[in-house]
């Protein structure tokens, strides 16, 4: 087990009435499996997952990555993890739209402090394209791929620094049953051949094949 | 990665026309100072182009120029024991040409001094621009006031005062002229501490020109457009930087999702502002002196390397300003809520 949360707790407050969105959740997430979290929509699924991935503080509880505590480090050791560590598959591809296909994994590299030379990162770069079946797009900037060929780019960037911990948030949200499907079977494989922990939300039922263990969230607690 | 760079070379037409703004702007300020340089200089070149020192005119002539009465008495002594001090008249008058045309001038004559020609009884030695208006050297000229005729011995750069070419003549010639053999100040280049003559009052060669009344109410006037250009120019340059990089928050969010610190942020948007104003900075700088030589000889425009330098000056500081204000925006932007906006 390489990530646990314990009795995580987040709560909103606007004016004087405060929402608690998270009441208390036990989350692990183990290398080499995909765990999906499903729930009807405001359970709190997608605040645990930004929350689990260090893109908002938790109100209470405890958030274990790799030995160490997430909830005691500061925002810079936090985004420092993020770099190195964590991958990101939302449900937009949010590409950056100036660089190519290339340059967005090779800026993903030079974010994680990546110690290969320019070269070998241009390799490794051209590699995961070919994986995820872009290596004929490498050139190509984002307005000109398709949404799943920009979300297939957009999961090669989640995975080329080699991260532990891979987080996709409703990642075939905004493409067709096939390329979801296509889109699925990709983290699926990368997910078991990389021995990554992935924690993904979705709400669309037909990924959850896909998954090695469900979870369902209701009123911001695991069912 | 040069992000910067890398951006700039994929939206060749957005900063083009971000670029562009920047370089009207800044040639529209170079060219406006420019006129209001060379209107000052047109009011004051002779004595601006004197080198730092002090003036001296008579303390009863209170700051009027043309009042002032210095004897010899009073002279001799500053002149011999100042290196380089030499006296002098100003007085506006006019030359009829052998067509009896008129041309108005400021007659200058001087004791022996390094700053202004020499010039022999009965010639006279005029500002360069009436020789582009077609006055030679051996014309001749008379004056009311003069029983000869003055002889054009050669011309003088940048010789002008009260919007008037100078006309440099003899002492003799200035004494027939006027009725006095006194002339009306004393130049003592600069030293340490001005030294305290009786009966005379002492000002520097700015204060000297704040005595002239046209001299002090244009120059405000003119100060008060070229800065007020420059404060409107400079809010627009930071206000254009701003709202460039207030556009791109959902992506400067989702950069720092993925880990890209802040900091590489900011270097990315300081380099855009300082690639873009120093491309339209050299362009409107290299217009602006092409305009100084093509524009007409009648229109002064003058605006040297020191006042250009120090207006490109401003510019990079309000970009840079500008830039950083809305870096602080990056500080602020949420990856969260870049991430829940939709594409990037």
């Amino acid at each position: 087990m390489i990530f646990s949360t314990s009795n995580i707790k987040k709560s909103f407050t606007t004016g004087e009435v405060s929402e608690e969105i998270l009441k208390g959740v036990d989350l692990s997430l183990v290398e080499g499996e995909i765990t999906a979290l499903v729930g009807s929509s405001g359970s709190g699924k997608s605040t645990l997952l930004t929350i689990a991935a260090g893109l908002q503080p938790a109100s209470g509880g405890e958030i274990h990555f790799d030995g160490e505590d997430l909830t005691a480090m500061n925002q810079e050791q936090i985004r420092q993890i993020r770099a190195e560590a964590f991958g990101f598959v939302f449900q937009s591809a949010h590409l950056v739209p100036f660089l190519t296909a290339e340059e967005q994994l090779l800026l993903m590299l030079e974010t994680a402090g990546s110690p290969l030379s320019k070269k070998q990162r241009c390799g490794e770069a051209a590699r995961i394209l070919q994986s995820v079946g872009m290596g004929h797009r490498k050139t190509a900037y984002p307005a000109s791929l398709s949404g799943g060929e920009k979300q297939r780019v957009a999961i090669a960037r989640a995975i080329v620094h080699q991260p532990k911990l891979l987080f996709a948030d409703e990642p075939t949200a905004s493409l067709d049953s096939t390329k979801s499907r296509e889109v699925m079977e990709l983290l699926q494989q990368l997910t078991k051949t990389l021995n990554i922990a992935t924690l993904m939300v979705t709400h669309e039922e037909d990924m959850l094949a896909y998954a090695d263990r469900v979870i369902t969230m209701k009123d911001g607690r695991l069912a | 990665m040069n992000l910067a760079w890398k951006e700039m070379k994929k939206s060749k037409t957005k900063f083009v026309i971000l670029g562009s703004i920047v370089f009207l702007i800044s040639l529209l300020t170079f060219i406006i100072s420019g006129l209001a340089n060379g209107l000052s200089q047109d009011n004051a070149a002779l004595i601006k182009n004197l080198p730092d020192g002090t003036i001296y005119m008579e303390t009863a002539a209170e700051e009027t120029h043309a009042l002032s009465v210095i004897d010899t008495e009073t002279e001799q002594p500053v002149l011999s024991e100042n290196d380089g001090a030499f006296a002098f008249s100003i007085q506006m008058g006019f030359l009829l040409n052998e067509q009896d045309e008129q041309q108005s001038v400021a007659f200058v004559t001087s004791t022996s001094s390094a700053e202004f020609p020499e010039v022999a009884k009965g010639e006279i030695i005029l500002d360069r621009s009436l020789e582009e208006d077609g006055i030679q050297k051996g014309d001749r000229f008379t004056n009311s006031q003069l029983d000869d005729k003055f002889t054009v011995a050669g011309f003088s750069d940048g010789a002008k005062y009260s919007h008037a070419p100078v006309a440099f003549i003899h002492p003799d010639d200035y004494a027939e002229m006027y009725r006095t053999e006194d002339l009306q100040m004393l130049f003592v280049p600069k030293a340490a501490e001005p030294e305290a003559i009786a009966g005379l009052q002492s000002f520097s060669t700015e204060e000297f020109l704040n005595t002239l009344p046209s001299y002090s109410a244009e120059q405000l006037s003119l100060s008060m457009i070229v800065w007020f250009l420059v404060v409107i120019s400079g809010m627009l340059f930071a206000i254009f930087f701003y709202m460039m990089n207030i556009q791109k928050l959902g992506l400067y969010g989702i950069l720092k999702a993925i880990g890209v610190k802040t900091g590489a942020l900011f270097r990315m948007i300081w380099v855009q502002m300082l690639v873009i104003t120093a491309i339209a900075l050299i362009l409107s700088i290299a217009v602006s002196q092409v305009f100084a030589t093509l524009a007409p000889g009648d229109m002064p425009f003058y605006l040297p390397i020191g006042i250009t330098l120090q207006l490109s000056a401003v510019f990079f500081a309000i970009g840079f300003a500008g830039a950083t204000l809305s870096g602080f925006q990056i500080r602020k932007a949420q990856p969260l809520q870049a991430i829940q906006q939709g594409e990037g």
